[in-house]
């Protein structure tokens, strides 16, 4: 922890700052982007996301109170903005978010930057079934193979209940990719 | 049909990729948006600049709008009381007692005739004063 002040101090002191945000950038921006990605599939829209996220990071780091990890912190603000981009953009389109998640699904197979194969695609229409909480469980279990430890200081829910999600997201995709 | 499980397989990747050289452009991009180069520091000083001349400028806008603004300095400067005139016309301009003469036709010493109601007791002890008023009156 005393490591990490140092590093905010670091970021904030005009005379570091060039230096420490440059580690900041190259430790952060691929696990952001990847967790930013996982829920907005799109890499546009992961583009536009990770940057209001990085924006979201520098303007709060004065305010960072140290109570979680920089790295909790850090991921809780993508997360936020992630899903805040997916519901204004249900609503810029007027339809819900379940019929949003489903036209970026159909999209995905047209995307320039998707490259998954039958199984990668089918894994991914499942996971669109499941509830958003559950979703982001799996992806962050899954995917990005996060401890539930950290991904509990990220999402502010106990472990025991992220277990339950994610032990009820596997359940429910092996049972959609079986039947398929 | 074969169970589908997930634990029992390797891994499933998202599938998911990035333009070539995504993360070094993104790098760019917001060091270019955050850090701020020499010149920027520069300007930062010189709007420190603009800041001070634009409060001066104001400052004096708002000193000069007091006359307007203020109804009693409004008044005076335009209405002046008789006796700042008088101490203006005495001690002040290059105006004498010959020029308001000049100045002055028979209408208007008659109008001042006749809002001056001076007793003649008070006329006889100004000129009993001043010897020197004798050649006005000549005049």
């Amino acid at each position: 922890m005393l490591e990490e002040e140092m590093f905010i101090k670091q970021l904030l002191d005009i005379k570091t700052q060039n230096t420490a945000f440059q580690k900041l950038l190259s430790t952060y921006q691929k696990p952001l982007y990847s967790h930013i990605r996982n829920i907005v599939l799109n890499h546009d829209d992961a583009d536009d996301v990770l940057q209001n996220t990085f924006v979201k990071i520098f303007q709060n780091l004065k305010n960072f109170k140290g109570e979680s990890k920089l790295f909790s912190w850090m991921y809780r603000i993508a997360t936020n903005e992630a899903i805040s981009f997916l519901n204004q953009k249900a609503k810029k389109s007027g339809i819900s978010s379940e019929a949003l998640q489903n036209k970026m699904i159909d999209n995905l197979e047209a995307d320039s930057y998707f490259d998954g194969n039958e199984m990668q695609l089918s894994l991914q229409k499942a996971i669109a079934a499941l509830p958003e909480k559950q979703q982001l469980v799996f992806k962050m279990k899954y995917f990005q193979e996060l401890k539930y430890e950290e991904i509990s200081d990220i999402l502010g829910t106990s472990v025991g209940a992220l277990k339950a999600s994610y032990h009820h997201a596997v359940k429910k995709i092996e049972n959609l990719l079986t039947s398929n | 049909m074969k169970e589908f499980k997930l634990e029992n397989r390797t891994k499933i990747e998202t599938g998911f990729t990035v333009p070539d050289g995504y993360f070094e452009s993104f790098s760019e991009k917001m060091k270019d948006k955050f850090i701020e180069p020499e010149t920027k520091v520069i300007s930062l000083s010189s709007s420190k600049k603009k800041i001070y001349i634009m409060v001066a400028a104001a400052i004096l806008v708002l000193a000069l709008m007091i006359p307007v603004l203020s109804p009693s300095t409004n008044k005076t400067a335009t209405e002046l009381d008789s006796t700042t005139l008088e101490n203006y016309l005495s001690y002040q301009s290059n105006v004498n007692q010959y020029d308001l003469i000049n100045a002055l036709d028979s209408d208007d010493i008659n109008a001042i005739n006749s809002n001056v109601a001076l007793e003649d007791e008070t006329i006889e002890d100004i000129l009993a004063n001043n010897a020197s008023l004798e050649h006005l009156i000549i005049e």
